[in-house]
């Protein structure tokens, strides 16, 4: 298992040859460590303008009662004190939370099948893999509209036509409080984890085959190879895979605002769904400004615990 | 060295994660109170008006008018999805465009963002041709007049007709008829296509827009109910949970959790796009909708197969939802000029403009102008004729008045879809509703007690 271990550490930087290697004048070693950023100037802009202003901007607002046209309130951290006794909020963060959950480890999940089924170089798997990757390419709100005409909710709803004729249904889907989350996850499974299996079977290419070798000649069966070698050298994609879907989760918005809105009855609001709302509905921006941030925390925090556990783990 | 991976590991996550934060993006403060520029700023007149399809091909027709006579360029926008909240973003971004046409119902909402201008009828030329009745929902509680009364209209039967006669039904004119050809609807084939493919009520039951209390605000009235009771001084007390009120509620519920359940099953999730389709396409056979529906449901498949009635009254009387559209003056760059436009959409030229010059889109439903009538603007179609005798006779206006309706009807439409989606006890959801709208009442500083 060592040997799996290194295979999968971060491959050494050649870095170190330059810091002891030849002497370089004064506008020369500036260039070098200008350039880089010259190159990032394009995306580093492009992010400060449209990203991180607006996101500091968003936390600064946190702290009002905003009316453009009258004047902002300084309200302090009343904004924030409020979201600790909002129900709707906490039923909007359990919803996220769950979803988050649920669909990243189902995407995950069925991308890791679908990679297995799929990975190889045969031409018949590469026709079908563009095949499964399709849902990935096409624009959220496509796929919502797409889903939200074939679940119709009646008898001859095409999916319920389907369930129909093998004698189960008609289910409600999104038209009722206890099915419809469950309906939003099976759509974001069905969007997402072709993208997971792409990514997997980029990690599965990269496995020494020696290694299933070696471990076929001690005996190991197709089960053991699994848990054994292909799994743990998987992990640090796995990271990855992991932290582009709670990071998606968090912010889960397009398909739940155009399958139900955050209905029926608020049994899909989501926190972005209910910022929204808000905005648009309540006029409340700095209230949305102060869950945004929250938000924003709770992710960066999210994201930090990840890292370090994977390292932990890794260099366990 | 596994220090600083890790670390730029980090700071690209973090970088990713700020991302995320980004959920609220473009918002501005700032402090401007948008007084009133003594000069108008040069440039063309941002004129939007909530509407769609043919609609704004309507509406470019009285701003060409208007730019005939005037020399005032028009630049106009239009759209009927998110229409407050694209406003709501160009209140935050300080561009607001100068004249806005919209719903009455968001006269509070917009009052209370102070994003429009106070009107002196005095100094508006015109506003003395106007319906006494159609100020009513262009002003606050006070009286104080904050817009300008451009159409008016009241909801209607739509109704199968076809359905009706093969099923040998007879118009509803009950609520117990309406129940009973609901139930036909649903259960009889009445497409004759033998699949249970239909249903008897078409409800745009989402909360968007507060949709569901805005529909079912009509059997609330017809039962008797009010939302608010006047308790003098301008302040009220919420009544919501009145028997009438959960008598209506429990009816209304009936069609949607009884037995056969009458209502298109996606009612919770629709807005008006999707309950209009479902009329359009014979899943629904009764759609209480407004006039402008006419031209709406003419364009497509159901043409000469429905028919309009009044609505059948219930057990308070005879009531259906009534609603005004708005000429809303805002704290644009231009007022002088955006007054001059809305001065000139209420004449009698702009409102016959507005009722016949695109036959497929009636942007003035019933007029505002006491010198025009849409009976005999609209010779051919008697339907007119019945949709301007009921909103004279069973119009009810949405209390518009209130400091923010929009926020109370918010409310109420959370409060009903949630009840309805559980089947719940409706007695208890409207005990609930009327406690928050006494607190909505309470911050909106209109509170009785």
């Amino acid at each position: 298992m060592s040997a799996l271990r290194t295979s999968a550490a971060p491959v050494a930087l050649p870095a170190q040859r330059d810091r002891s290697g030849s002497r370089r004048t004064v506008p020369q070693r500036l260039g070098r460590s200008l350039t880089p950023w010259l190159f990032l100037a394009p995306a580093l802009i492009f992010f400060g303008v449209f990203k991180f202003w607006p996101s500091i901007w968003g936390v600064y607002l946190s702290l009002f009662h905003v009316q453009p046209y009258l004047g902002d309130q300084w309200l302090g951290a009343a904004n924030f004190t409020r979201t600790l006794d909002d129900p709707d909020l906490q039923a909007a963060v359990w919803h996220t939370v769950l979803d988050a959950f649920v669909q990243v480890a189902g995407s995950m999940l069925v991308g890791f099948v679908l990679a297995l089924l799929l990975e190889g170089p045969a031409r018949h798997l590469r026709i079908l893999r563009t095949a499964v990757f399709l849902p990935a390419v096409i624009a959220m709100v496509a796929v919502a509209e797409l889903w939200h005409a074939l679940l119709f909710p009646g008898r001859y709803g095409a999916v319920n036509s389907l369930l129909g004729d093998v004698g189960l249904g008609p289910l409600p889907f999104l038209a009722s409080p206890n099915s419809s989350l469950w309906t939003i996850m099976l759509v974001q499974i069905w969007k997402h984890a072709p993208y997971d299996m792409v990514i997997f079977i980029a990690g599965l290419v990269g496995i020494d085959r020696e290694l299933y070798e070696q471990c076929s000649i001690d005996g190991a069966n197709a089960w053991q190879r699994l848990w054994n070698v292909t799994l743990p050298a998987l992990r640090p994609i796995t990271t990855i895979v992991l932290i582009l879907g709670l990071i998606r989760g968090l912010r889960v918005f397009t398909e739940i605002y155009v399958l139900t809105g955050g209905g029926p009855g608020g049994s899909t609001e989501s926190i972005v769904t209910y910022v929204y709302r808000n905005v648009v509905v309540n006029n409340d921006i700095g209230y949305a400004a102060a869950i945004s941030a929250l938000l924003l925390a709770a992710t960066i925090l999210l994201t930090a615990v990840t890292l370090w556990w994977r390292r932990h783990r890794e260099n366990a | 060295m596994a220090f600083t991976a890790a670390r730029h590991r980090v700071t690209a996550a973090v970088a990713a994660a700020i991302c995320v934060g980004s959920a609220l993006a473009a918002c501005s403060s700032g402090s401007g109170n948008g007084g009133t520029p003594a000069a108008d700023a040069s440039g063309a007149l941002k004129v939007w008006a909530r509407a769609a399809n043919d609609s704004p091909k309507a509406f470019q027709a009285i701003y060409d008018a208007f730019t005939q006579k005037t020399g005032i360029k028009i630049e106009p926008f239009f759209t009927l999805t998110d229409f407050e909240t694209k406003l709501t973003a160009a209140a935050a971004a300080h561009d607001l465009p100068d004249l806005v046409v919209d719903d009455a119902a968001q006269l509070g909402n917009f009052k209370t963002q102070g994003i429009i201008r106070a009107v002196d009828k005095g100094k508006l030329a015109g506003a003395d041709q106007l319906a006494p009745g159609s100020w009513a929902s262009a002003s606050d509680l006070s009286g104080k007049t904050y817009a300008i009364p451009f159409s008016a209209q009241a909801n209607l039967l739509f109704i199968r007709k076809d359905w009706l006669t093969r099923l040998g039904l007879s118009e509803p004119k009950t609520w117990d008829d309406v129940t009973a050809v609901a139930k036909a609807f649903t259960t009889q084939d009445p497409d004759g296509n033998g699949k249970a493919d239909t249903y008897g009520l078409d409800v745009p039951g989402s909360t968007t827009r507060g949709y569901i209390s805005w529909y079912w605000s009509t059997f609330f009235w017809q039962a008797g109910g009010e939302y608010f009771k006047d308790a003098g001084n301008g302040k009220f007390t919420a009544t919501v949970n009145s028997p009438p009120g959960k008598q209506s509620l429990k009816w209304f519920e009936g069609m949607y959790c009884g037995s056969p359940k009458v209502v298109q099953p996606s009612s919770l999730n629709d807005t008006t796009t999707e309950t209009n389709k479902a009329f359009q396409t014979g899943v629904t056979g009764m759609y209480f909708t407004g006039p402008y529906a006419y031209a709406t449901m003419d364009g497509s498949a159901v043409k000469g197969k429905y028919e309009v009635i009044a609505p059948p009254p219930g057990p308070g009387g005879a009531k259906t939802l009534a609603e005004g559209t708005n000429i809303y003056l805002m704290q644009g760059q231009r007022p002088n000029a955006a007054q001059k436009l809305a001065e000139f959409m209420i004449t009698q030229e702009a409102q016959n403009l507005g009722m016949t010059k695109v036959p497929s889109a009636t942007i003035v439903r019933l007029p505002v102008n006491t010198s025009v009538d849409a009976a005999s603007a609209h010779k051919s179609d008697d339907r007119w004729t019945l949709a301007q005798q009921v909103y004279k006779d069973q119009g009810h206006y949405e209390p518009v008045n209130m400091p923010n309706w929009t926020a109370l009807r918010q409310a109420s439409s959370d409060a009903l879809n949630a009840v309805i989606a559980k089947c719940g006890d409706s007695d208890a959801a409207l005990d609930q509703l009327n406690d928050k709208l006494n607190t909505l009442l309470k911050q909106q500083g209109v509170a009785a007690g």
